[in-house]
């Protein structure tokens, strides 16, 4: 690290009369008093103080931490000038010049500005204070607590703009304002194709149809787009991309990793309830409570229970060496998870030592950790699985809070539901099978008859011998009197999911362990929130007291009720963010999952506050809230960068336009199946599908194919939310579009640009299949000359009507592909879809 | 607190969507580490400088999946002699548990003494041994896990816990590649079978999605989705790809503030230079006789493995940074995993690499490769000097002390270092961790270990983790 000071000091610059500089100053740029602790600390904090802090040891000699030591300089002299500020060697660094500074990366440009404000005013500090001192144990103090994030959320004045004909609702005057500040203007709004397509991406992650597109362009009532909006909201399909967000959030996966990969039965339970539970728009501070402490609430629901299996997402080692050390990992990924998911925290780092950045000393991640001390190892079978559904009536004292059943009797009524729920699924499965093929060949009044069970045994035997053959029609009378019976003897408790499970109503003592061994324990804790995040005064938690029969310790419900409560400073504004940056490509808050001195901080603090004060205000529902950001101008804006906005604000800080993205790799898998006219949508929720898998991918399995079940080729054409997570194998045309490594958290996506992608669009046998289904479909209108069909390739794919010269080009490809490489037609319009797949208009947005 | 000041949080960067515009990204990599690309739309592959002078370029990485016996192959324990079937008190840990006796089962081999150094090798490696002096030894390696999963992703990550990214990923963030024709970290199974947790093998966990290892394929078409489908010809590609770079261009006009855009236009030609280039590497015609038979190629038992080895040279020549070859697959005794019969299991895996791995070394040598490539020989852990079972010779898991060793760049030939006791039942003298190891294999490829860091979940990530580990200074040339 040395190397980069070396550079930092190499140029000597004499800046003379430093000990007097404050006193010749002449007339620096004023500012406000505040300016120093609002403004600039945080940036000191995150950025500086790390190396040019108040230690011991400080880099190149430069301690940042006071006015008096900054104004001393570093080793090889000083870094401020007040006579000449803007050729301080420091303005040369953060500016990235012949120094660099911070040497991990530029400052944001506002950032930047800040500081060289703050040289230009003389360096005004707090009064002699100083402020860094993250070093050792960190300091949890009224500085540390007055962080931003940390702070409570405060509903901010809506700021005035000039130009308030562009402000359709509060988030614009907080856009508009920053932008007018910087002398800026907003990017004019984009076309109104672009925008649907926007829309329907970011709502519902599939494309709208050509049809759509040109029924919005003919509407010109008032709220065309508004109806738009409200119908995407209110569309299934919502939930089943939003839920796409979340669960990469919560590490979901469908098995456990390591050797035997093993799969963990209904975790599929659980993507569905995060469907539904976006879908129904359920209260966000619910949707916490459930997966925190389904099993503690006073309301306790098949879903509530259901929600818990966020706690048995993860990777589990079902023969670690350490079988000790593995508990506590599997304590480790709850504690790092849920603090990064609700809370924009990395207190898991604190599991060894002291935080080194972030005020968390290793205390607070053991008080933290104990809140979940009375989870019981994942395992297979009852170990993870409980009753969710039942005869409440019977199992009286089994699923009811406060009780303690008997535990043997439960399990086997477990494992007899479970074996009674795999038959009834089964013989539904192959029931299903034998319907859909016979469905299918029945003309229309029938087809639509035989929805209504009292009609399909006449229907068979009507077609007895032609539609369906004897056998097939005995299986199908077997198979339904077996239903029959199994309905009988359904046990009473209906259904079980993978959820939480305690071992009973006191949870295990914790200690501090020392760097995270489990063998030297330390101090002993009680349960504690983040020290940080609640006032100093704080009395000691109170775990209300169990019942000596319940199930749970009732630790996760106290912390459940903290993090979502209305006051909690972090959950509203984490929460806020996440929903920005899936609209916008990237948070308030870049880093959305680390709102701590290592984050980035918010580049529109008071917006971020406004949307996380309306989420409470809303009680905690989303649509509201993802409503106001659609309706926005400030989300209309299109993608167009103007010269200045280039210059001055590069990265888009400050939000001139909307920025361009690729699509996610669920949304282009799904857009490819969409314009093909191949995705199935029928599926809703249910078992994971298993989309084919080429042989060379399968090859690198111990056992090649081991854990990847079959599907229907029309099961495989469900969206890519539905498909299978197996920890050591995924889906190529996913894996190779950033779909993350589902061991750990991701808050926000890669997006990469690779050849494997390339080779995965133009060779690969998805991409093959998915063409010559397009081709076929396309065909179908078999009068249609190459240029309509490749113009309805276009139309599909583009979701506009191509111009002339595209569809010119399209059809030359086709003529030449048929003169020059003798292909038919039909193979001809194949590989045009191939391209068309390939088109950089269809893979990303405006 | 240097860990905080280094080449982090670039990639938190591109996470959390900057990395779109060219111009953004300009800003944010202009530090020394990456300044080489700051011009070009973002490439993470790009070749970047080291943190000071590599002794080697490339990695070789001869997996020897299951679990080779260290005191039947390079770790000579003669007071085992004579002892077979003895039971003696030692205290093991295996997949059949902790053990605090056992039967000894003598080694099935013959040692002998070679070269200048009279090293003790073992019948198993004839050809090998004749290299001892190129090659360093050490016999005090240890590791977490005596279980295989957990165990391979620590000799492959760091950690016992799957989800963080294989030294073949690092190596590549960290010095990116020379052939951007060529993927950087490229993975080549034994054709009997994957190892146990398949992907988890190779993968780049937390990092993006370039830095994960390729499969490779050593005959047909080696890439997933590299060769065209059956029914279409080179020209008939080139149509395609014409056109649809015409719709695209066209497209990026309408959009010049965008780089991602040239960008996926660029990886479209470079993907079609992928499909010649990565089949000309695997295409082994020209190759002479000579040099085929010196893998080995000309006898069934070691053609596959040696022709491996020989794709493994070619990939060094076109500047592939990090191969990792594996010896063993699938389950049982298709790889080193000797529960049953030990004298079968060993005879077969150190018959089919012996050759091939001597021929390596000669090749590398008198191509003067040697020099810039370093090899690393060894599995996920060793074996216990006592039976598994009542019967047989077959011994369990031993990851208290195993042999690995390594030859090449910047490593001391002739060398040993550390021991085990006098049966091989755990490292006494100079133990070593995994860490160690990954930390000389990134010291001596240019990366200092404690700055080769990645910043995710709040913390600055390192191959040898938090608490950072050492080179092994004693092999090191």
């Amino acid at each position: 690290m040395l190397r980069f000071f070396n550079n930092f000091f190499y140029v000597t610059l004499v800046v003379s009369f430093l000990s007097n500089a404050y006193v010749f100053s002449a007339e620096p740029t004023k500012v406000s008093p505040d300016f120093f602790e609002k403004e600039v600390q945080p940036i000191l904090q995150a950025h500086c103080f790390s190396c040019h802090g108040a230690e011991k040891k400080v880099k190149g000699g430069l301690d940042m931490s006071s006015r008096e030591a900054l104004l001393k300089g570093g080793d090889n002299g000083a870094v401020v000038s007040i006579e000449k500020p803007d050729s301080s060697i420091m303005v040369d660094a953060i500016r990235h010049g012949e120094r660099k500074m911070p040497p991990k990366g530029k400052l944001p440009s506002s950032q930047i500005e800040i500081l060289e404000k703050w040289i230009k005013a003389g360096v005004p500090y707090s009064a002699g204070k100083v402020v860094a001192k993250h070093h050792g144990p960190p300091k949890v103090d009224a500085e540390a607590r007055n962080f931003w994030s940390y702070k409570p959320v405060k509903n901010p004045a809506i700021p005035k703009v000039k130009n308030q004909a562009w402000v359709k609702n509060p988030i614009d005057a907080f856009i508009l304002s920053k932008l007018e500040q910087n002398e800026l203007t907003p990017a004019l709004p984009a076309e109104k194709t672009a925008l649907l397509r926007r829309l329907y991406f970011n709502v519902i992650g599939l494309p709208p149809t050509f049809e759509e597109v040109e029924s919005f362009l003919r509407d010109d009532s008032p709220d065309a787009y508004e109806k738009r909006v409200d119908n995407l909201l209110n569309s299934r399909h919502y939930g089943e991309h939003w839920a796409r967000h979340w669960l990469d959030l919560v590490r979901y996966a469908e098995t456990n990793s390591f050797e035997r990969d093993g799969i963990k039965p209904n975790a599929w339970k659980y993507r569905d309830y995060v469907i539904k539970s976006f879908n129904s728009d359920k209260p966000y501070n619910e949707f916490i409570k459930e997966q925190l402490a389904g099993d503690e609430l006073e309301k306790i629901t098949r879903d509530s229970l259901v929600a818990t299996a966020y706690f048995r997402l993860g990777i589990w080692d079902d023969e670690p060496a350490d079988r000790d050390l593995a508990y506590f990992d599997q304590l480790d990924d709850i504690v790092s998870t849920t603090g990064q998911t609700f809370l924009g925290t990395t207190i898991g780092c604190a599991r060894c030592h002291d935080h080194k950045i972030d005020p968390f000393p290793q205390k607070d991640y053991y008080r933290f950790m104990a809140f979940f001390h009375g989870i019981n190892s994942y395992g297979n079978g009852p170990a993870s699985q409980r009753v969710v559904d039942g005869d409440l009536q019977d199992l009286k004292g089994v699923i009811n809070p406060g009780r303690k059943p008997d535990i043997k009797k439960l399990q086997e009524l477990e494992i007899k539901a479970q074996e009674h729920e795999r038959l009834s699924n089964d013989i539904n499965r192959q029931i299903g099978r034998i319907e859909d093929d016979f469905r299918a060949k029945l003309p229309g009044g029938q087809n639509d008859d035989f929805k209504q069970d009292i009609h399909k045994p006449i229907l068979f035997e009507k077609h007895l011998g032609k539609l369906v053959t004897v056998e097939e029609y005995k299986r199908w009378k077997d198979l339904t009197a077996k239903r029959e019976e199994l309905k009988k003897t359904r046990p009473l408790i209906r259904e079980t999911s993978l959820a939480v499970i305690e071992q009973g109503p006191k949870a295990r003592e914790t200690f501090i362990l020392t760097r995270g061994m489990p063998a030297a324990k330390g101090d002993k804790v009680e349960p504690g929130f983040p020290s940080v995040m609640v006032s100093e005064n704080i009395p000691e938690l109170k775990i209300p007291e169990q019942d000596p029969t319940a199930r749970s310790s009732g630790r996760r419900k106290v912390v459940a009720d903290w993090i979502a409560s209305d006051s909690n400073p972090l959950t509203a504004r984490v929460m806020a963010n996440r929903l920005w940056q899936f609209q916008f490509g990237r948070g308030i808050v870049r880093s959305s999952s680390n709102f701590g001195y290592m984050g980035t901080p918010p580049t529109h603090p008071e917006l971020l506050d406004y949307l996380a004060s309306q989420l409470v205000a809303n009680g905690w529902k989303l649509k509201p809230i993802q409503r106001m950001i659609l309706t926005s101008n400030a989300f209309k804006m299109g993608s167009q960068v103007s010269p200045q906005a280039a210059m001055k604000d590069p990265e888009n800080d400050l939000l001139s336009h909307f920025d361009l993205r690729r699509l996610t790799a669920e949304e282009l898998r799904d857009s490819i199946l969409g314009v093909s006219g191949n995705l199935n949508l029928k599926k809703v929720d249910g078992p994971s599908i298993y989309p084919v898998i080429p042989r060379e991918v399968l090859a690198g399995q111990s056992v090649p194919g081991s854990g990847w079940g079959k599907s229907t080729p029309e099961e495989a054409a469900s969206r890519s939310v539905f498909v299978f997570v197996k920890r050591s194998l995924a889906l190529p045309i996913l894996q190779v579009f950033d779909a993350p490594d589902p061991d750990s958290p991701c808050a926000s996506r890669f997006t990469t640009t690779q050849p494997a992608q390339a080779l995965a669009l133009i060779n690969s046998e998805f991409a093959g299949e998915q063409a010559k289904i397009l081709a076929a479909d396309v065909a179908k209108k078999s009068s249609a000359s190459p240029a309509d069909k490749v113009s309805e390739i276009l139309r599909r794919t583009l979701q506009r009507q191509p111009k002339p010269d595209e569809i010119e080009r399209g059809t030359t490809f086709v003529k030449d592909s048929m003169n020059k490489d003798s292909l038919n037609e039909e193979d001809a319009i194949r590989r045009f879809c191939l391209i068309a797949f390939s088109l950089n208009e269809f893979i990303f947005l405006n | 607190m240097k860990n905080f000041c280094g080449n982090t949080r670039r990639e938190f960067i591109w996470q959390t969507g900057a990395g779109f515009t060219g111009v953004a990204l300009a800003g944010m990599l202009e530090d020394s580490f990456f300044k080489a690309q700051a011009a070009q739309p973002f490439n993470p592959l790009a070749p970047k400088k080291p943190h000071h002078n590599p002794k080697a370029t490339s990695v070789i990485f001869l997996y020897m999946y299951g679990g080779p016996s260290h005191m039947d192959t390079f770790d000579y324990k003669p007071a085992m002699n004579g002892m077979d079937g003895k039971t003696i008190e030692v205290k093991t840990f295996g997949r059949g548990g902790k053990k605090n006796s056992g039967r000894i089962v003598e080694p099935r081999w013959k040692f002998k003494q070679y070269g200048q150094s009279g090293k003790w090798v073992s019948d198993l490696f004839p050809n090998l041994a004749k290299h001892v002096d190129d090659i360093s030894f050490i016999h005090s390696m240890t590791a977490d896990s005596p279980i295989h999963g957990s165990a391979m992703i620590q000799m492959n990550t760091g950690k016992v816990q799957s989800g963080a990214p294989c030294m073949g990923s690092w190596v590549n963030y960290g010095l990116g590649s020379e052939n951007a024709n060529m993927p950087g970290f490229v993975v080549m199974l034994d054709p009997r079978g994957g190892p146990i947790s398949g992907a988890k093998n190779w993968s780049s966990g937390y990092m993006p999605a370039q830095y994960e290892g390729t499969l490779f394929r050593s005959q047909g078409s080696p890439i997933l989705d590299l060769s065209r489908r059956a029914d279409m010809t080179d020209p008939q590609q080139r149509r395609i790809l014409d056109t649809l770079s015409q719709y695209n261009a066209q497209h990026a006009l309408q959009n010049k503030d965008y780089s991602a855009l040239n960008a996926r236009i660029a990886s479209y030609e470079l993907a079609y230079r992928m499909q010649s280039s990565a089949p000309e590497a695997t295409d082994i015609s020209n190759e002479s006789q000579k040099t085929q038979s010196l893998y080995g190629m000309d006898n069934p038992k070691t053609a596959v493995f040696g022709r491996q080895c020989l794709l493994a040279r070619r990939l060094v020549e076109r500047g592939v940074r990090f191969i990792q070859l594996y010896s063993g697959g699938a389950h049982n005794d298709d790889n080193w995993d000797a529960h049953g019969d030990l004298e079968k299991n060993h005879n077969l895996h150190a018959g089919e690499t012996d050759q091939p791995i001597a021929g390596l070394l000669t090749d590398l040598k008198q191509r003067g490769l040697l020099n810039s490539t370093l090899i690393i020989w060894g599995g996920e852990f060793g074996r216990q000097p006592t039976a598994e079972y009542a019967k047989g010779s077959g011994r369990d898991h031993n990851a208290y002390g195993f042999t690995m060793w390594m030859a090449g760049g910047g490593i001391k030939g002739g060398t040993t270092v550390g021991t085990t006791d006098e049966l091989g039942s755990k490292a006494v003298e100079k133990p070593f961790h995994v860490k160690n190891l990954h930390a000389t294999v990134l010291d001596r490829m240019g990366l200092d270990p404690e700055r080769l860091t990645y910043f995710y979940g709040g913390l600055d990530q390192k191959l040898v983790g938090v608490e950072g580990a050492e080179p092994i200074k004693e092999i090191m040339a």
